[in-house]
Protein backbone atom coordinates (compact mmCIF):
# COMPACT_ATOMS: atom_id res chain seq x y z
CA UNK A 1 0.00 0.00 0.00
CA UNK A 2 3.27 2.50 0.91
CA UNK A 3 5.21 2.15 -2.33
CA UNK A 4 2.16 1.83 -4.23
CA UNK A 5 1.05 5.65 -3.12
CA UNK A 6 4.60 6.65 -3.57
CA UNK A 7 4.52 5.52 -7.66
CA UNK A 8 1.00 6.93 -7.78
CA UNK A 9 1.50 10.42 -6.17
CA UNK A 10 4.50 10.79 -8.03
CA UNK A 11 2.91 11.72 -11.49
CA UNK A 12 0.46 14.66 -10.19
CA UNK A 13 3.59 16.12 -7.68
CA UNK A 14 5.38 16.27 -10.82
CA UNK A 15 3.26 17.86 -12.69
CA UNK A 16 2.49 20.37 -9.92
CA UNK A 17 6.05 21.21 -9.74
CA UNK A 18 6.14 21.55 -13.56
CA UNK A 19 3.53 24.18 -13.84
CA UNK A 20 4.62 26.11 -10.29
CA UNK A 21 8.07 26.46 -12.23
CA UNK A 22 6.93 27.29 -15.32
CA UNK A 23 4.77 29.70 -14.05
CA UNK A 24 7.12 31.16 -11.65
CA UNK A 25 9.76 31.51 -14.48
CA UNK A 26 7.63 33.45 -16.66
CA UNK A 27 5.95 36.07 -14.04
CA UNK A 28 10.23 36.59 -13.15
CA UNK A 29 10.63 37.20 -17.11
CA UNK A 30 7.85 38.96 -17.61
CA UNK A 31 8.32 41.28 -14.47
CA UNK A 32 12.10 41.95 -15.50
CA UNK A 33 11.41 43.02 -18.82
CA UNK A 34 8.63 45.52 -18.06
CA UNK A 35 11.10 46.90 -15.52
CA UNK A 36 13.57 46.97 -17.72
CA UNK A 37 11.19 48.65 -20.64
CA UNK A 38 9.97 51.30 -17.90
CA UNK A 39 13.76 52.31 -16.88
CA UNK A 40 14.95 52.51 -20.98
CA UNK A 41 11.85 54.84 -21.67
CA UNK A 42 12.84 58.04 -21.80
CA UNK A 43 12.50 60.68 -19.09
CA UNK A 44 9.45 63.52 -19.50
CA UNK A 45 11.83 66.36 -18.75
CA UNK A 46 15.80 66.57 -19.14
CA UNK A 47 17.75 66.71 -16.24
CA UNK A 48 16.20 69.11 -12.89
CA UNK A 49 19.59 71.39 -12.48
CA UNK A 50 18.08 72.81 -9.74
CA UNK A 51 17.54 69.76 -7.40
CA UNK A 52 20.71 68.47 -8.61
CA UNK A 53 22.41 71.35 -7.24
CA UNK A 54 20.45 71.28 -4.03
CA UNK A 55 21.63 67.47 -3.65
CA UNK A 56 25.52 68.12 -4.60
CA UNK A 57 25.17 70.93 -2.04
CA UNK A 58 24.06 68.93 0.89
CA UNK A 59 26.26 65.84 0.02
CA UNK A 60 29.04 68.62 -0.45
CA UNK A 61 31.10 66.79 2.14
CA UNK A 62 30.53 63.18 2.22
CA UNK A 63 34.10 62.91 4.06
CA UNK A 64 33.08 64.21 6.95
CA UNK A 65 29.43 62.58 8.86
CA UNK A 66 26.54 63.34 7.05
CA UNK A 67 24.39 64.69 9.56
CA UNK A 68 23.18 68.65 8.96
CA UNK A 69 24.73 69.72 12.01
CA UNK A 70 28.26 68.93 10.88
CA UNK A 71 27.70 70.85 8.02
CA UNK A 72 26.24 73.77 8.91
CA UNK A 73 29.09 76.23 9.42
CA UNK A 74 30.41 75.27 5.97
CA UNK A 75 27.37 75.99 3.63
CA UNK A 76 25.06 78.14 5.58
CA UNK A 77 21.51 77.67 5.71
CA UNK A 78 20.21 80.54 3.77
CA UNK A 79 22.29 79.01 0.22
CA UNK A 80 19.73 75.86 1.08
CA UNK A 81 16.83 77.94 1.38
CA UNK A 82 17.71 79.56 -1.67
CA UNK A 83 18.57 76.44 -3.40
CA UNK A 84 15.20 74.69 -2.48
CA UNK A 85 13.33 77.77 -3.56
CA UNK A 86 15.03 77.82 -6.94
CA UNK A 87 14.12 73.68 -6.92
CA UNK A 88 10.69 74.87 -6.25
CA UNK A 89 10.43 77.49 -8.76
CA UNK A 90 11.35 74.83 -11.39
CA UNK A 91 9.18 72.38 -10.18
CA UNK A 92 6.36 74.96 -10.45
CA UNK A 93 7.49 75.37 -14.16
CA UNK A 94 7.23 71.62 -14.65
CA UNK A 95 3.90 71.05 -13.10
CA UNK A 96 2.78 73.67 -15.20
CA UNK A 97 4.00 72.38 -18.24
CA UNK A 98 2.71 68.72 -17.29
CA UNK A 99 -0.48 69.97 -16.88
CA UNK A 100 -1.25 72.34 -20.34
CA UNK A 101 0.08 68.94 -21.97
CA UNK A 102 -2.09 66.52 -20.09
CA UNK A 103 -5.48 67.73 -22.02
CA UNK A 104 -3.92 67.29 -25.48
CA UNK A 105 -2.15 64.22 -24.57
CA UNK A 106 -5.41 62.33 -23.46
CA UNK A 107 -6.97 63.13 -26.20
CA UNK A 108 -4.08 61.81 -28.87
CA UNK A 109 -4.01 58.70 -26.97
CA UNK A 110 -7.40 57.77 -26.82
CA UNK A 111 -7.54 58.26 -30.37
CA UNK A 112 -5.16 56.02 -30.63
CA UNK A 113 -2.44 58.53 -32.27
CA UNK A 114 0.69 58.24 -29.99
CA UNK A 115 2.11 55.59 -28.71
CA UNK A 116 1.89 53.80 -25.52
CA UNK A 117 4.65 54.52 -23.85
CA UNK A 118 4.41 58.02 -24.11
CA UNK A 119 1.36 58.45 -21.48
CA UNK A 120 3.91 56.08 -19.47
CA UNK A 121 6.58 58.31 -19.81
CA UNK A 122 4.01 61.15 -18.50
CA UNK A 123 2.61 59.30 -15.97
CA UNK A 124 5.62 58.57 -14.40
CA UNK A 125 6.69 62.28 -15.51
CA UNK A 126 3.44 62.84 -13.05
CA UNK A 127 4.13 60.62 -10.28
CA UNK A 128 7.87 62.01 -9.93
CA UNK A 129 6.62 65.47 -9.88
CA UNK A 130 4.38 64.74 -6.86
CA UNK A 131 7.23 63.04 -5.24
CA UNK A 132 8.99 65.82 -5.73
CA UNK A 133 6.58 68.47 -4.74
CA UNK A 134 5.89 66.23 -1.39
CA UNK A 135 9.75 66.29 -1.29
CA UNK A 136 10.04 69.78 -1.05
CA UNK A 137 7.72 70.92 1.19
CA UNK A 138 8.83 68.51 3.84
CA UNK A 139 12.35 69.95 3.14
CA UNK A 140 11.14 73.29 3.73
CA UNK A 141 9.44 72.27 6.98
CA UNK A 142 12.48 70.97 8.21
CA UNK A 143 14.02 74.65 7.44
CA UNK A 144 11.15 76.77 9.06
CA UNK A 145 8.40 75.30 10.43
CA UNK A 146 5.16 76.31 7.94
CA UNK A 147 7.18 77.18 5.34
CA UNK A 148 5.97 74.59 3.48
CA UNK A 149 2.94 75.91 2.98
CA UNK A 150 4.37 79.54 1.30
CA UNK A 151 7.10 78.00 -0.59
CA UNK A 152 5.24 77.18 -3.64
CA UNK A 153 3.31 80.63 -3.54
CA UNK A 154 7.01 82.44 -3.43
CA UNK A 155 8.35 80.26 -6.18
CA UNK A 156 5.10 80.50 -8.57
CA UNK A 157 5.24 84.44 -8.06
CA UNK A 158 9.39 84.22 -8.64
CA UNK A 159 8.27 82.51 -12.01
CA UNK A 160 6.21 84.86 -13.23
CA UNK A 161 8.07 87.74 -12.27
CA UNK A 162 10.96 86.32 -14.31
CA UNK A 163 9.15 85.73 -17.28
CA UNK A 164 7.57 90.01 -16.48
CA UNK A 165 11.33 91.01 -16.38
CA UNK A 166 12.12 89.25 -19.15
CA UNK A 167 9.86 90.91 -21.30
CA UNK A 168 10.83 93.82 -20.45
CA UNK A 169 14.17 93.31 -21.12
CA UNK A 170 13.16 91.79 -24.15
CA UNK A 171 11.05 95.76 -25.33
CA UNK A 172 13.95 97.35 -23.95
CA UNK A 173 16.46 95.68 -26.23
CA UNK A 174 14.33 96.79 -29.44
CA UNK A 175 15.10 100.37 -28.28
CA UNK A 176 18.77 100.39 -30.20
CA UNK A 177 17.65 99.11 -33.32
CA UNK A 178 14.50 101.49 -33.40
CA UNK A 179 16.50 104.69 -32.59
CA UNK A 180 19.40 103.33 -35.31
CA UNK A 181 16.72 103.16 -38.22
CA UNK A 182 15.01 106.72 -36.87
CA UNK A 183 18.35 108.37 -36.90
CA UNK A 184 19.07 107.19 -40.41
CA UNK A 185 15.46 107.67 -41.12
CA UNK A 186 15.82 111.53 -39.92
CA UNK A 187 19.05 112.28 -41.72
CA UNK A 188 17.62 111.08 -44.92
CA UNK A 189 14.79 113.24 -44.32
CA UNK A 190 16.78 115.87 -43.13
CA UNK A 191 19.34 115.38 -46.73
CA UNK A 192 15.87 115.81 -49.01
CA UNK A 193 14.68 118.65 -47.15
CA UNK A 194 18.44 120.23 -47.83
CA UNK A 195 18.44 119.21 -51.46
CA UNK A 196 15.17 120.89 -51.98
CA UNK A 197 16.34 123.79 -50.68
CA UNK A 198 19.58 123.71 -53.14
CA UNK A 199 16.98 122.65 -55.25
CA UNK A 200 14.64 126.20 -55.29
CA UNK A 201 17.67 128.75 -55.17
CA UNK A 202 19.00 127.46 -57.94
CA UNK A 203 16.28 126.01 -60.07
CA UNK A 204 17.42 124.23 -63.13
CA UNK A 205 15.83 121.45 -64.94
CA UNK A 206 19.46 119.49 -65.21
CA UNK A 207 19.54 119.53 -61.16
CA UNK A 208 15.96 118.82 -60.14
CA UNK A 209 16.87 115.05 -62.20
CA UNK A 210 19.79 114.70 -59.82
CA UNK A 211 17.47 115.31 -56.71
CA UNK A 212 15.02 112.84 -57.87
CA UNK A 213 17.94 110.29 -57.91
CA UNK A 214 19.14 111.68 -54.67
CA UNK A 215 16.32 111.59 -52.61
CA UNK A 216 14.29 108.73 -54.39
CA UNK A 217 14.35 106.42 -50.84
CA UNK A 218 13.07 109.16 -48.79
CA UNK A 219 10.67 110.47 -51.06
CA UNK A 220 7.94 109.74 -48.64
CA UNK A 221 10.17 110.25 -45.53
CA UNK A 222 9.45 113.89 -46.37
CA UNK A 223 6.45 113.89 -44.90
CA UNK A 224 7.57 113.75 -41.60
CA UNK A 225 8.21 116.86 -40.76
CA UNK A 226 12.23 117.25 -39.45
CA UNK A 227 11.09 119.54 -36.72
CA UNK A 228 7.12 119.95 -36.99
CA UNK A 229 4.99 118.59 -34.22
CA UNK A 230 1.34 117.62 -35.76
CA UNK A 231 1.33 114.98 -38.54
CA UNK A 232 -1.23 118.00 -40.05
CA UNK A 233 1.85 119.94 -40.19
CA UNK A 234 3.76 117.40 -42.04
CA UNK A 235 1.07 117.34 -44.66
CA UNK A 236 1.76 121.28 -45.87
CA UNK A 237 4.95 120.82 -45.73
CA UNK A 238 4.69 117.73 -48.42
CA UNK A 239 2.10 119.79 -50.51
CA UNK A 240 5.05 122.28 -50.41
CA UNK A 241 7.74 120.31 -51.61
CA UNK A 242 5.61 118.67 -54.38
CA UNK A 243 4.78 122.16 -55.95
CA UNK A 244 8.40 122.68 -55.60
CA UNK A 245 9.58 119.97 -57.45
CA UNK A 246 6.62 120.08 -60.07
CA UNK A 247 8.52 120.53 -63.02
CA UNK A 248 9.86 116.97 -62.71
CA UNK A 249 7.96 114.10 -64.17
CA UNK A 250 5.70 113.28 -62.25
CA UNK A 251 5.00 109.56 -62.98
CA UNK A 252 8.18 108.51 -61.70
CA UNK A 253 7.64 110.24 -58.32
CA UNK A 254 4.64 107.79 -58.16
CA UNK A 255 7.01 104.96 -58.37
CA UNK A 256 9.10 106.28 -56.04
CA UNK A 257 6.58 106.31 -53.10
CA UNK A 258 5.40 103.04 -53.43
CA UNK A 259 9.38 101.43 -53.18
CA UNK A 260 9.93 103.39 -50.12
CA UNK A 261 6.53 102.18 -48.45
CA UNK A 262 7.29 98.95 -49.40
CA UNK A 263 10.44 98.91 -47.98
CA UNK A 264 9.26 99.62 -44.50
CA UNK B 1 9.57 55.48 -6.13
CA UNK B 2 11.61 56.19 -3.12
CA UNK B 3 15.01 55.23 -4.77
CA UNK B 4 14.25 56.75 -7.68
CA UNK B 5 13.78 60.56 -6.02
CA UNK B 6 16.90 60.02 -4.61
CA UNK B 7 18.94 59.72 -7.82
CA UNK B 8 20.49 62.90 -8.43
CA UNK B 9 23.57 64.25 -10.56
CA UNK B 10 26.46 65.44 -8.42
CA UNK B 11 28.19 68.58 -9.46
CA UNK B 12 31.36 68.97 -7.50
CA UNK B 13 30.28 72.78 -6.33
CA UNK B 14 32.61 75.17 -4.92
CA UNK B 15 31.65 77.94 -1.89
CA UNK B 16 33.74 80.81 -1.41
CA UNK B 17 34.06 81.09 2.39
CA UNK B 18 34.34 84.77 2.49
CA UNK B 19 31.09 85.86 0.20
CA UNK B 20 29.70 82.76 0.06
CA UNK B 21 29.17 82.66 -3.12
CA UNK B 22 28.72 79.44 -5.33
CA UNK B 23 30.68 78.62 -8.12
CA UNK B 24 32.03 75.18 -10.69
CA UNK B 25 35.37 74.64 -10.27
CA UNK B 26 36.49 74.66 -14.35
CA UNK B 27 38.32 71.34 -14.31
CA UNK B 28 35.27 68.98 -14.08
CA UNK B 29 33.61 67.17 -15.92
CA UNK B 30 30.89 68.10 -17.65
CA UNK B 31 30.37 69.42 -21.19
CA UNK B 32 30.86 73.01 -22.13
CA UNK B 33 26.94 73.65 -23.09
CA UNK B 34 26.27 71.79 -19.25
CA UNK B 35 29.17 73.49 -17.64
CA UNK B 36 27.39 76.73 -18.93
CA UNK B 37 23.70 75.93 -17.63
CA UNK B 38 24.86 75.47 -14.67
CA UNK B 39 27.40 78.66 -14.11
CA UNK B 40 24.30 80.57 -15.17
CA UNK B 41 21.68 78.80 -12.52
CA UNK B 42 24.30 79.00 -10.11
CA UNK B 43 24.75 82.82 -10.87
CA UNK B 44 20.67 82.97 -10.28
CA UNK B 45 21.01 81.09 -7.13
CA UNK B 46 23.87 83.64 -5.73
CA UNK B 47 21.85 86.64 -6.19
CA UNK B 48 18.60 84.80 -4.88
CA UNK B 49 20.87 84.57 -2.06
CA UNK B 50 21.96 87.83 -1.51
CA UNK B 51 18.10 89.02 -1.52
CA UNK B 52 17.43 86.08 1.08
CA UNK B 53 20.25 87.19 3.36
CA UNK B 54 19.04 90.74 3.47
CA UNK B 55 15.78 89.56 4.95
CA UNK B 56 15.10 89.12 8.61
CA UNK B 57 15.20 86.30 10.10
CA UNK B 58 14.22 83.16 9.52
CA UNK B 59 15.46 84.48 6.03
CA UNK B 60 12.66 83.09 4.47
CA UNK B 61 10.95 85.08 1.05
CA UNK B 62 7.99 86.14 3.05
CA UNK B 63 3.72 85.21 1.87
CA UNK B 64 3.17 86.90 -1.48
CA UNK B 65 0.54 89.14 0.21
CA UNK B 66 0.84 91.60 1.84
CA UNK B 67 4.08 93.21 0.17
CA UNK B 68 6.42 95.22 2.03
CA UNK B 69 5.18 98.96 1.06
CA UNK B 70 8.67 100.65 2.03
CA UNK B 71 9.82 99.72 -1.88
CA UNK B 72 6.35 101.15 -2.99
CA UNK B 73 6.39 104.26 -1.04
CA UNK B 74 9.85 105.03 -2.21
CA UNK B 75 8.80 104.38 -5.83
CA UNK B 76 5.38 106.32 -5.50
CA UNK B 77 7.71 109.27 -4.28
CA UNK B 78 10.40 109.31 -7.35
CA UNK B 79 7.44 109.13 -9.49
CA UNK B 80 5.79 112.05 -7.53
CA UNK B 81 8.59 114.46 -8.00
CA UNK B 82 9.00 113.26 -11.86
CA UNK B 83 5.82 114.09 -12.31
CA UNK B 84 6.44 117.68 -10.88
CA UNK B 85 9.49 117.63 -13.32
CA UNK B 86 7.58 117.06 -16.37
CA UNK B 87 4.80 119.43 -15.43
CA UNK B 88 7.75 122.07 -15.03
CA UNK B 89 8.83 121.17 -18.73
CA UNK B 90 12.06 119.54 -17.11
CA UNK B 91 11.48 116.63 -19.42
CA UNK B 92 15.10 115.77 -18.95
CA UNK B 93 15.13 115.64 -15.48
CA UNK B 94 11.54 113.90 -15.36
CA UNK B 95 13.37 110.92 -17.59
CA UNK B 96 16.00 110.57 -15.46
CA UNK B 97 13.24 110.57 -12.42
CA UNK B 98 11.52 107.75 -14.01
CA UNK B 99 14.18 105.77 -15.00
CA UNK B 100 15.17 105.59 -11.24
CA UNK B 101 11.70 104.51 -10.78
CA UNK B 102 11.67 101.67 -13.45
CA UNK B 103 14.84 100.66 -12.12
CA UNK B 104 13.71 100.37 -8.71
CA UNK B 105 10.05 98.37 -9.98
CA UNK B 106 12.44 95.92 -11.56
CA UNK B 107 14.35 95.43 -9.32
CA UNK B 108 11.28 94.70 -6.89
CA UNK B 109 12.58 90.82 -5.21
CA UNK B 110 11.12 87.68 -7.01
CA UNK B 111 8.95 86.70 -4.62
CA UNK B 112 6.37 89.94 -4.38
CA UNK B 113 3.08 89.64 -6.58
CA UNK B 114 3.71 89.87 -10.25
CA UNK B 115 0.49 92.11 -10.25
CA UNK B 116 1.81 95.08 -8.17
CA UNK B 117 4.90 95.17 -10.16
CA UNK B 118 2.93 95.39 -13.76
CA UNK B 119 0.59 97.90 -12.61
CA UNK B 120 3.39 100.03 -11.00
CA UNK B 121 5.37 99.81 -14.04
CA UNK B 122 3.00 100.09 -16.70
CA UNK B 123 2.08 103.57 -15.24
CA UNK B 124 5.96 104.98 -15.24
CA UNK B 125 6.63 103.68 -18.66
CA UNK B 126 3.66 105.22 -19.69
CA UNK B 127 5.12 108.57 -18.45
CA UNK B 128 8.80 107.66 -19.19
CA UNK B 129 6.84 107.61 -22.63
CA UNK B 130 5.22 110.87 -22.51
CA UNK B 131 8.21 113.07 -21.80
CA UNK B 132 10.23 111.42 -24.47
CA UNK B 133 7.37 112.08 -26.78
CA UNK B 134 7.78 115.63 -25.10
CA UNK B 135 11.28 115.90 -26.50
CA UNK B 136 10.26 114.16 -29.72
CA UNK B 137 12.67 111.45 -29.17
CA UNK B 138 9.91 109.13 -30.58
CA UNK B 139 12.12 105.77 -30.79
CA UNK B 140 12.87 105.79 -27.36
CA UNK B 141 8.98 106.73 -26.38
CA UNK B 142 7.74 103.98 -28.76
CA UNK B 143 9.39 101.42 -26.98
CA UNK B 144 8.29 102.38 -23.41
CA UNK B 145 4.93 102.58 -24.48
CA UNK B 146 4.99 99.15 -25.34
CA UNK B 147 6.34 98.12 -22.73
CA UNK B 148 3.39 99.94 -20.85
CA UNK B 149 0.73 98.05 -23.19
CA UNK B 150 2.84 95.07 -22.63
CA UNK B 151 2.49 95.22 -18.88
CA UNK B 152 -1.10 96.28 -18.79
CA UNK B 153 -3.12 96.09 -21.58
CA UNK B 154 -6.33 96.94 -20.60
CA UNK B 155 -7.20 100.00 -19.10
CA UNK B 156 -4.38 101.64 -20.58
CA UNK B 157 -5.82 103.85 -23.04
CA UNK B 158 -3.12 106.60 -23.03
CA UNK B 159 0.11 103.90 -23.78
CA UNK B 160 -2.24 102.65 -26.79
CA UNK B 161 -2.24 105.96 -28.03
CA UNK B 162 0.98 107.14 -27.52
CA UNK B 163 2.55 104.43 -29.63
CA UNK B 164 0.17 104.93 -32.31
CA UNK B 165 1.24 108.55 -31.75
CA UNK B 166 5.05 107.79 -31.98
CA UNK B 167 4.49 105.35 -35.51
CA UNK B 168 2.38 108.02 -36.64
CA UNK B 169 5.34 110.75 -36.06
CA UNK B 170 7.88 108.65 -37.63
CA UNK B 171 5.46 108.06 -40.85
CA UNK B 172 5.07 104.16 -39.91
CA UNK B 173 1.62 105.17 -40.73
CA UNK B 174 0.42 101.10 -41.49
CA UNK B 175 1.65 99.85 -37.84
CA UNK B 176 0.43 103.02 -36.18
CA UNK B 177 -2.93 102.09 -37.87
CA UNK B 178 -2.63 98.80 -36.55
CA UNK B 179 -2.33 99.19 -33.28
CA UNK B 180 -4.85 101.72 -32.90
CA UNK B 181 -7.29 98.78 -34.62
CA UNK B 182 -5.93 97.02 -31.63
CA UNK B 183 -6.56 99.64 -29.28
CA UNK B 184 -9.90 100.06 -30.24
CA UNK B 185 -10.81 96.12 -30.09
CA UNK B 186 -8.98 96.19 -26.27
CA UNK B 187 -10.39 99.13 -25.06
CA UNK B 188 -13.73 99.18 -26.71
CA UNK B 189 -14.95 102.65 -28.48
CA UNK B 190 -16.91 104.30 -25.01
CA UNK B 191 -14.11 104.42 -22.98
CA UNK B 192 -12.42 107.28 -21.70
CA UNK B 193 -9.59 107.60 -24.23
CA UNK B 194 -11.72 105.94 -27.09
CA UNK B 195 -12.81 109.74 -28.88
CA UNK B 196 -8.64 110.87 -28.99
CA UNK B 197 -8.16 107.05 -30.39
CA UNK B 198 -10.59 107.53 -32.96
CA UNK B 199 -9.40 111.11 -33.62
CA UNK B 200 -5.59 109.80 -34.15
CA UNK B 201 -7.27 106.84 -36.48
CA UNK B 202 -8.53 109.18 -38.72
CA UNK B 203 -5.93 110.96 -38.63
CA UNK B 204 -3.61 107.90 -39.81
CA UNK B 205 -6.30 106.71 -41.93
CA UNK B 206 -6.12 110.37 -44.34
CA UNK B 207 -2.26 110.22 -44.18
CA UNK B 208 -2.50 106.65 -45.45
CA UNK B 209 -4.78 107.65 -48.08
CA UNK B 210 -2.49 110.47 -49.23
CA UNK B 211 0.44 108.12 -49.40
CA UNK B 212 -1.26 106.36 -51.89
CA UNK B 213 -3.02 109.21 -53.81
CA UNK B 214 0.79 111.04 -54.11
Amino acid sequence: MFDVDWLSLAVPIAYLGILLGSLATFSSLYRKRKAHKAASLEPWFPAHLQRDIYFSLLHLEPSTTSTKEKKAPAIPDSIFKASLLRRAAEDIRRIMALRSQKQALTTLVQRGSVGDDLWQRFQRAEKEMEDEVKDVVTEANAYVPGWGQTIFQSANEMMNNDIYRKRMDDQQKKLEEERQWWSKKKTSIQEGFMKELNEGSTASTDEAKTTSTTTKSFEAASTTPAAGTSVQGSDDDAVLVEAENSNTPASPQSAKKKKSKGKK
Amino acid sequence: MASEIDIYNQYPLYMEPSTKALSLPTSSAQTPSQTAAINTELEELNQLHRALISLDPPNIPPAPLPINPKRSAQISKLRDSANAAHRKSNYDEAIKLYSYAIDMGLSRPGWEPVGVAREELSGLYANRAQAHMALQAWPEALVDAKASVDSKPVGNVKAWWRIAKCLAEMSRYEEARKFLHKSLDIEGKDSEGGKELFALLREVDRALLRGLSA
